[in-house]
Order: structure tokens, then C-alpha cells, then sequence
């Protein structure tokens, strides 16, 4: 890569304890990722975390399933309300989900299903459960402890509709198509994390 | 509470009849008679009919030949093309008549979201090869196709509508029928009721064929039937009926059928007999082939299908409205009402549309033919002919003259208190190109409930054209040579300088404390001035006595009429510009420009 364009954004800050981690040997993780935390950092087999994505573990253990992709300066395990800081809170997120550019998911046993694709910007309230092949339209919010059926559509500040496309298994081997391709583009460096 | 942000509205001249006609001539007669009653008539901004009336600068548009102000309400549009938003294809208007106005290539909204649609494969078994396509829409040989909404993941395949190829969308929908039943065409209708094995079939099938076709009939076969049915009946009895040779042309627009109808209902006596014995005569429909369609009351499948789905499976009023009406649609007592029931929507046609004064009809707005382009070709708008104003809070830094305005008053949307004089800077923007004189009239008092006294301190000045710099340098008698540039820069600043010292005299710049002068212009630039209005809100306290009633919305903002009128001198109709420098003062005319506007300055505290 040359070096004539810089970035303008300031440099990734490494503050904050480092957590301990558990990677699969398959993942693709960016060297700019940033995961702080106390809790442990799971990424299972062939996820793909993009630059400045951010994982924190400081309200709890964040675990990411198989072939993820978890785009650039979203937020996993974000906490937002200080005050009803649970001890114990942690993001599971499934297979097969994507959580794209500036989304946030929020600490507090939150779960994101099989499948989902948490939209640009979009928000999942702490301890909410996102059932799988849902679908979090750009800038949708999920309201912290909600339960969101399988197979759900949420669009348009908060409208909810049963998505029949029934494209799951399509939509898996787009993710797989895709994974392939991020593995060749973004430069992984998962030692740096170890 | 929401902040106001200060607003200028103009009102129009159209919504005020006497004014429709006016000319710009001052010395014309009507203007005379007409000022009698304009003279005691303040325009109220709050008056019902002013809703329609105050538009912003931006949207008016102003018409060179009557010298007047022209709104949205006061054009006259003409359509010159209609294209689709979606694709941009324009679409001549005699495709119009015959296929409507909606899109008919292949461009679709999504029933649910209003989202584009787009035409995708359906899947209809893990295909090893789909892996080279992930978004799946360009494996070229996979099934059938469906219209998928990106944004909400709706499908056709909801509604039961696949379709065979991934063009000609549009075709191929207006023949399928919800749940993916072909709707048959009048003409294949017609051929199979020819069709003699179906004709001689056995009376058990022919009946089940026949109950079948009664939950098939739709809107359109209900009215072929009933059309074709009623043609029959009408030439019946005409052929029949061998007394009435006279009459043997009765159709369907002969007037002497007209005349038979009338008599049936007003009882005549000549042809009374006859008529009624025509009228026996005539049947209705008894069948479903001659367009009977038995009202199906029975809607336990609908009411099954709402405690399934409940509500959130029923399309609501506006996702029905937006349908677009479909021949191949159920008769009344059938049509769906849930979402499964929803069709995709082609995409309504959008125009471009020129406008023309209503009075000289003159074209006062004309865009670009060509989709594509967002130019226009003629646009008269009023910002470049009458002047632009600019409400800003003037704090009085200082506070030891009498107003001492509190602090809020210099921030833009704060509220205003009551009682407490608070002073706007008003900045009249001169867009033409000649010096123009404004004289303001205001009431005293804003008319409506809380009456806010209100004081235009400089009613009448002037503003110098809208000239650039090297106009002025054209106009300049002295400078001759080109190397008298920079001396006559120079010779500018200090005539400029000169000027502006003579508009602030009463302004005092910042040396005496920015005392308030009135009949003095507050500030003057090249082609702007500003003045001060002072106002002194209304208390909004009620008076708790009987009939008093409570406060509205938005009685608390603090509107002020203004009647605006501009004079200038302009050229005597010369369209050369270059001509008129050298001749004399003669070939100008003057010309005058009047109208009502509210300046809306801010919410009062309550």
C-alpha cells in the first residue's frame, strides 16, 4: 500500500485493558479493530471484523458465531445508559450476522439470531433478543429487553413485517460469496490481539 | 415549545380581488378609486383566508408584462411532459390516453414501503451454480421471477404473483390475478365460450364450470357481460316488435329512445301501453354469463383470515388507497383487505409543467423539455424583482437608553416578553438593476386578539440599484481613459464612503451609545438598507372574565402586516440594454409595486 494518503481520523486509540481473547484460526480481524474490555472476546470461524469496528467487554463476555461480518466503527457491547450497569452482561451474536457501519449492540445479555443483518446506524437496546433472518432496516432502534420474532422485518421507524422471501439459505451463501472476498481485502492480524 | 425562526411571507395579489386588474400605471383611474378602500383595510395575517395567500419570496414568480406578483394559485400550468420518476422515460401523451398514467416499464413501488422494486429469481431449489451471483438477480437461466423490495423484503410471491420472464413486467402482470390464477382477456373469454367441446360437454361439468366461473367474475367480465347482455336486449324487442316500424332504428343513441324513457317515467299517454309492453320485454341479467354477479355476503374466510393474521395482516387505508385499480380485481364484496391481498404499484407519472400569467398570458415559467436536464429555459422569479427582506433581533448593546431590551432579544428565536420593547433589524435586498424608493406602512396596532403596537422607525428611503462595481465604472461620466482605473476606485470608495456617512447620520454609528432615530435608516450598503422596528408584544394574560376564551395555537406569535410599496424608474419597455445609457431621461417611466407582507418575528412568552 502506499503511503501518500493518510487518514484524517485520529489514531486508533488503544487505551482500556486488553481482553483475553478467543479466536478461531479462520477469522479475518482488522489490525485497527479495536477490543477493550475485561471480559473474554470470542470470534468463531471465518468472521470478519473490519477496521475500527469496536468490541468492549467491559460489561461482559462478547461472543461473535460463525461467519460474521462486523463492519466498520459499529459497536458491539456498547454501554449508553451508565446507570443500570449489569455485572454480567454480554452480546451474543449467531451465525451469519452482519452488523453493518455505525450500528451499536448494546451490553445486557443481548442476543442477535442466525442470520440478521443489523442495518447502517442502527441500534439494539441492551438485553434486547433479535430472533434469526431478521432484517434492522438503516437507523431502525430496538428498545433495550425487546423480543424480536424470527424472520422479522423492522422498517420505517419502528414498523415490524414477517419477511417471506424465505432466502435464508441464499442469503448464507451471499455472506459466505462475500467473507471470501473481504478475506482478500482487508489485511488480518489476529496476533496482535492474542 | 418550539423556536420560531423570523419569517417574511408576502401575500399575493390574487387573493385580493381588487387588486386582480390593477395596473401599474399610477395616474390610471383606478388606482384612485381603489385607494378609497384600501385606504382604512389592514390586511390580517390571521384572517382564514390569508392561509392561502402568504407564500415565501421563494415561491413566487413575477410577471415582466403586467408588472405584478404571481403565486402558485395565480398561474395557469400547461403540461409539457410526463415522465416516469422512476426510470425518467418520457412518455408521449397519446401513449397516455390509451395506457394511463402509470409507468409501464417494468418500474414498480413496493405496496408496503412505497420502495422501488426490483425483479429477482425466485429460488426454487439450492442452485450450487447461485453461489456465482450472491444478490442472486443474475443467474440468467434460474425460474421464475418475482418484484422483491429491497428495503422492506416484500415480495410478489406474497401476493402470489411470479412471473414467467424478467421483462415486460408490466404486461405480464396486468394478466395475473392475485395467487398466480391468469386472468383471461375478453377475447380468450369469447373463444372459449365458442369452443364447441366446451359448449357440448356434459350439463353436471357445464354446471361445475359454470359455479366455477361465478367466483371468477371480476370487475371487467362483469361488465362485458352486463354490456353484451344489455346490447342483446335492446335489439330484441326492436326487431321483434314490427308495429313500431318508425321507431326500428331505436338503439343505443337514438333520441327516440330517449324520448321512450321519458315516457316510461313521466307516464305519457300516447305511448304509455307500448312502453310498458316494452318494458316487459326487457330482463335483467338472471345469469352469470349476461353479468349477474350474486352478492357474496358469506365472509367467514376474511374473518378467519383476520383471526389468523390479526391486525397487523390488514392493509391499512393509505396502502389501499395507493393501489392501482385492477380490471382483474374481485367484485366488491371479494376485494381484499389484508396485505396478502396487495399488488405492486406502478409508478404514477410526474409532469413538468410550464406556467403562464393568467392575465396576459405571457409564460412566466417554462423548464427544459428533456427529462434529464433540471434547467430552465424561462423563470421569472419574484426575488429578482421585488426586494428581498431579512428580519433580524437587534440588540441594543449598552442598555442605558429607555428600551434596555433584555438579554433574550438578540438571540434568533427566543421568546419575546411581553410589554418589553424589543427592536428587529428589518434588511431590505434591491435585486434590480435601478435605484428604488420603499415607502412601509404598518398599523399601529397588529390586528387580532392580543394587538402588539408596533413602530416602523424609517417608513420611506431609498435603495441603490443592484449595480457591480464595473457598472458603476461604465456609468461613471468622468472616466475616459484606461488608465484612470485605480484613480476611479479610489473616486468610488470616497463617493461610496460619503454616502454612507450621509445614511448614518441618524444611526450615530457606535459612538453615542447606538441611539434609535426615527425617520433615520438604520445601516445602507450597495444595494441593501436596513431599518429598525420596534414592537412592544401584548401581554397574552387572560382577563379571567366571562367569554373569555382560552389561548389558541399560535396566538402567541407575534405577526405583523406590512404594506410594501416600491417605486422606480425603468426604461420604457426598451429591451436594449446597451441603448439606453446614452438617451435621455424621457424614454424612462416610472413604475410602482405594492403589496401586503407579514413579518413574522417570534412567539411571545406566555
Amino acid at each position: 500500500m502506499s503511503s501518500k494518503r493518510h487518514s484524517i481520523l485520529p489514531p486508533v486509540s488503544s487505551s482500556g485493558p486488553k481482553p483475553p481473547v478467543h479466536f478461531s484460526s479462520s477469522i479475518t480481524i482488522a489490525d485497527s479493530a479495536i477490543l477493550t474490555g475485561t471480559h473474554p472476546i470470542a470470534i468463531h470461524g471465518e468472521s470478519v471484523v473490519h477496521p475500527r469496528a469496536k468490541l468492549d467487554s467491559l460489561a461482559g463476555r462478547i461472543t461473535v458465531g460463525r461467519r460474521c461480518v462486523v463492519h466498520e466503527r459499529s459497536t458491539l457491547g456498547a454501554v449508553f445508559g451508565a446507570s443500570g450497569r449489569i455485572t454480567e452482561a454480554a452480546v451474543t451474536l449467531g451465525d451469519y450476522v452482519t452488523v453493518e457501519v455505525g450500528a451499536a449492540i448494546e451490553a445486557g445479555e443481548t442476543v442477535v439470531g442466525e442470520g440478521t443483518v443489523v442495518g447502517v446506524g442502527a441500534r439494539v437496546g441492551a438485553g434486547a433478543v433479535v430472533g434469526k433472518y431478521c432484517t434492522l432496516t438503516p437507523h431502525s432502534e430496538i428498545a433495550a429487553g425487546e423480543v424480536i420474532p424470527d424472520f422479522t422485518v423492522v422498517y420505517s421507524n419502528g414498523m415490524r413485517r414477517p419477511d417471506k422471501r424465505g432466502v435464508a439459505e441464499l442469503r448464507n451463501k451471499g455472506m459466505a460469496r462475500q467473507i471470501d472476498v473481504l478475506r482478500r481485502m482487508i489485511p488480518s492480524n489476529p496476533t496482535k490481539f492474542a | 415549545m418550539a423556536a420560531l425562526t423570523p419569517y417574511t411571507y408576502i401575500q399575493c395579489p390574487c387573493s385580493d380581488l381588487s387588486t386582480l386588474g390593477r395596473t401599474s400605471d399610477p395616474k390610471s383611474p383606478r388606482a384612485d378609486e381603489a385607494d378609497d378602500d384600501d385606504d382604512d383595510r389592514t390586511f390580517d395575517p390571521r384572517a382564514p383566508r390569508s392561509n392561502y395567500s402568504l407564500y415565501p419570496l421563494e415561491y413566487l414568480l413575477y410577471c415582466e408584462d403586467c408588472h405584478q406578483i404571481r403565486c402558485p394559485r395565480c398561474v395557469s400550468d400547461e403540461i409539457v411532459t410526463y415522465y416516469c420518476p422512476n426510470c425518467l422515460f418520457e412518455v408521449p401523451s397519446s401513449n397516455l390516453k390509451s395506457e394511463g398514467n402509470r409507468c409501464t416499464r417494468s418500474c414498480f413501488q413496493c405496496p408496503i414501503c412505497i420502495g422501488p422494486l426490483a425483479v429477482t429469481s425466485v429460488e426454487t431449489k439450492p442452485d450450487p451454480s447461485l453461489l456465482a451471483a450472491p444478490d442472486n438477480t443474475a443467474a440468467p437461466h434460474s425460474g421464475p421471477y418475482a418484484l422483491t423490495c429491497s428495503y422492506c423484503s416484500w415480495t410478489s410471491t406474497e401476493a402470489g404473483i411470479k412471473f414467467d420472464k424478467p421483462n415486460g413486467i408490466h404486461a405480464q402482470l396486468a394478466k395475473l390475478r392475485n395467487g398466480g390464477l391468469t386472468r383471461l382477456t375478453a377475447k380468450e373469454r369469447k373463444e372459449r365460450r365458442k369452443d364447441p367441446s366446451h359448449r357440448f360437454a356434459p350439463a353436471a361439468e357445464r354446471d361445475h364450470e359454470r359455479s366455477a366461473l361465478d367466483d371468477k367474475l371480476n370487475l371487467e367480465t362483469q361488465f362485458a357481460n352486463l354490456k353484451s347482455f344489455y346490447q342483446s336486449q335492446l335489439a330484441d324487442p326492436n326487431a321483434s316488435d314490427s308495429g313500431l316500424a318508425a321507431l326500428s332504428d331505436l338503439g343505443f343513441s337514438s333520441p327516440t329512445s330517449l324520448s321512450r324513457i321519458m315516457s316510461i317515467y313521466t307516464g305519457g299517454s300516447l305511448h304509455d301501453k307500448k312502453a310498458k309492453l316494452r318494458v316487459g320485454a326487457m330482463r335483467e341479467a338472471l345469469d352469470t354469463d349476461e353479468g349477474l354477479q350474486l352478492a357474496d355476503l358469506d365472509e367467514s374466510a376474511a374473518i378467519a383470515q383476520l383471526q389468523c393474521e390479526g391486525y397487523d395482516g390488514t392493509a391499512s387505508t393509505s396502502q389501499l388507497s395507493d393501489q392501482p385499480p385492477n380490471l382483474g380485481e374481485a367484485h366488491l364484496h371479494g376485494r381484499g383487505r389484508f396485505i396478502s391481498d396487495l399488488r405492486p404499484i406502478p409508478y404514477l407519472l410526474r409532469t413538468k409543467r410550464s406556467k403562464r400569467c393568467p392575465v396576459c398570458r405571457h409564460i412566466i415559467s417554462k423548464p427544459e423539455a428533456k427529462v434529464q436536464t433540471t434547467r430552465f429555459r424561462i423563470r421569472l422569479v419574484a426575488g429578482s424583482y421585488i426586494p428581498s427582506m431579512a428580519i433580524r433581533p437587534l440588540s441594543l448593546s449598552g442598555g442605558s437608553s429607555g428600551t434596555s431590551a433584555s438579554g433574550s432579544a438578540g438571540i434568533p428565536g427566543a421568546l419575546l416578553d411581553p410589554l418589553r420593547p424589543a427592536h428587529y433589524l428589518l434588511t431590505f435586498t434591491n435585486p434590480i438593476f435601478e435605484s428604488i424608493k420603499v415607502t412601509l406602512g404598518a398599523p399601529a396596532k397588529t390586528p387580532g386578539r392580543f394587538a402588539s403596537k408596533v413602530t416602523v422607525l424609517c417608513p420611506e428611503f431609498d435603495i441603490d440599484a443592484n449595480t457591480d462595481v464595473w457598472d458603476e465604472a461604465l456609468k461613471d461620466p468622468g472616466g475616459g481613459g484606461g488608465g484612470g482605473g485605480e484613480l476611479r476606485d479610489r473616486e468610488r470608495e470616497r463617493e461610496r464612503e460619503r454616502r454612507r456617512r450621509k445614511g448614518e447620520e441618524g444611526r450615530n454609528m457606535s459612538s453615542n451609545n447606538n441611539q434609535l432615530e426615527v425617520g433615520k435608516i438604520w445601516e445602507r450598503g450597495r444595494n441593501w438598507v436596513s431599518i429598525v422596528v420596534e414592537v412592544v408584544p401584548a401581554s397574552l394574560r387572560l382577563d379571567h372574565g366571562a367569554g373569555e376564551q382560552p389561548l389558541r395555537e399560535d396566538d402567541d406569535v407575534l405577526e405583523i402586516p406590512m404594506f410594501v410599496r416600491i417605486e422606480w424608474e425603468a426604461e420604457a419597455g426598451g429591451d436594449e440594454v446597451g441603448a439606453v445609457i446614452g438617451r435621455d431621461r424621457e424614454a424612462r417611466e416610472r413604475r410602482e409595486l405594492a403589496y401586503w407582507c407579514v413579518l413574522g418575528l417570534g412567539r411571545i412568552r406566555v
